[in-house]
């Protein structure tokens, strides 16, 4: 006999056949990685949570639409990355999104020059990469929190794989400064 | 400034093929710049991976809800539509489009016009004349015949009720002669005693 698990592929096509439970089983294995992807981009749990909400709501609705089921990750967040900037648009609708100061959180705190233990260590990241435009940040998020290639990248942001290059290096170069005290301090 | 062959960073975020990496692996072991910058990049990825990722305050779960479910008829038509069918039914449509607006544009044939004598019907002369009197015949017959059959009825009827009323006279004279009995046995026993008065 043979064994094989069930894959998201799976998954997908009995979800889009209306089966409520696989959906739910896949929205288990996504639910996480969703929602710290969201939380990144919006630096709020609250609405991290409602928006990974709304995110699952869509992707059920819309199923059928993906027509393979090995480009799920970059679909899915695709319809995270929309959610997100969707919310972003109405609660400053004046604006573009690109000049959005970085929202203040529970974890910021100063790092440049100042001494950091090593229990504040995540807080220090977290607080480096507030200090990046929205752009860049999703651009580290995606890339090395959620693991996705370029051209996934590009097509979660709609984007060249020339610009998503541009931001993530951009970025790396500031995060190497903001953190350079701390990997001074002895990060292994 | 890297020498590398290929960006350290492409290297760093394993976006290079196995060629490609091998060849930056051959400058990195040679080239102490790239050795170190390299090294910095690791570091750096080593203490942005420092920020865990947290776990969802709340999980997230669906129920069957024909709310958010679509018609059965939006699923058939979003599975036909996902089809190679729908090649050959917007072909089909546009053919049958194009028949209907050809048929609608092109004007009639004129059909050669023939002249046919059609014979005229004399609808007054060819019925046949009723007079009065047969007219009346008719309807004194109708009238005689629903008059012997209201009389039959009613004959009937009466000797039915004649019928009944010999029944009820008899069943008068079985009652009588009875009742003729009875007075017979009760002057022959006396009255009837009173046990009430006899007491006091």
């Amino acid at each position: 006999m043979i064994f094989r698990a069930v894959e998201d592929g799976d998954l997908i096509r009995q979800a889009a056949r209306g089966n409520v439970e696989a959906f739910n089983l896949l929205v288990s294995r996504w639910e996480k990685r969703v929602y710290n992807y969201l939380l990144r981009l919006t630096a709020n749990r609250e609405d991290a949570l409602d928006l990974t909400q709304d995110v699952f709501l869509k992707a059920y609705q819309n199923l059928r639409k993906l027509d393979d089921a090995a480009r799920f990750a970059p679909w899915l967040y695709r319809i995270a990355h929309n959610e997100a900037y969707s919310m972003f648009r109405k609660r400053r609708p004046e604006s573009d999104v690109a000049d959005l100061p970085p929202v203040a959180t529970e974890t910021g705190i100063a790092v440049g020059g100042n001494p950091v233990f090593p229990i504040e260590l995540s807080l220090a990241v977290a607080s480096a990469l507030e200090r990046l435009t929205p752009e860049q940040r999703e651009a580290v998020t995606l890339k090395i929190y959620q693991g996705f290639k370029f051209e996934e990248m590009a097509e979660i942001l709609s984007c060249p794989v020339s610009t998503i290059k541009s931001r993530l290096y951009t970025a790396l170069e500031l995060l190497k400064i903001e953190l350079a005290p701390i990997e001074a301090r002895g990060v292994s | 400034m890297s020498c590398s062959p290929f960006d350290l960073k492409d290297y760093f975020f394993e976006e290079l093929d196995g060629a490609e990496r091998k060849q930056v692996e051959a400058h990195v072991t040679g080239c102490r710049t790239c050795r170190e910058e390299l090294s910095r990049l690791r570091l750096t990825g080593t203490t942005l991976l420092s920020l865990r990722e947290e776990e969802i305050p709340r999980r997230i779960a669906f129920v069957s809800d024909p709310v958010f479910e679509p018609s059965a008829w939006r699923r058939w038509w979003s599975g036909f539509w996902n089809t190679p069918a729908r090649l050959g039914f917007g072909s089909a449509a546009l053919v049958s489009a194009a028949l209907v607006v050809f048929a609608l544009a092109r004007p009639a044939p004129v059909q050669p016009v023939r002249l046919v004598q059609v014979p005229t019907v004399q609808t007054a002369q060819a019925a046949p004349e009723v007079s009065e009197a047969a007219i009346q015949a008719r309807i004194d017959q109708a009238a005689d015949r629903a008059v012997a059959a209201r009389t039959r009825q009613l004959k009937d009827e009466v000797a039915a009720e004649r019928q009944r009323l010999l029944m009820v006279a008899a069943e008068l004279e079985v009652d009588n002669r009875r009742q003729h009995a009875l007075f017979m046995s009760a002057a022959e026993y006396g009255p009837p005693r009173q046990p009430a008065l006899e007491a006091k």
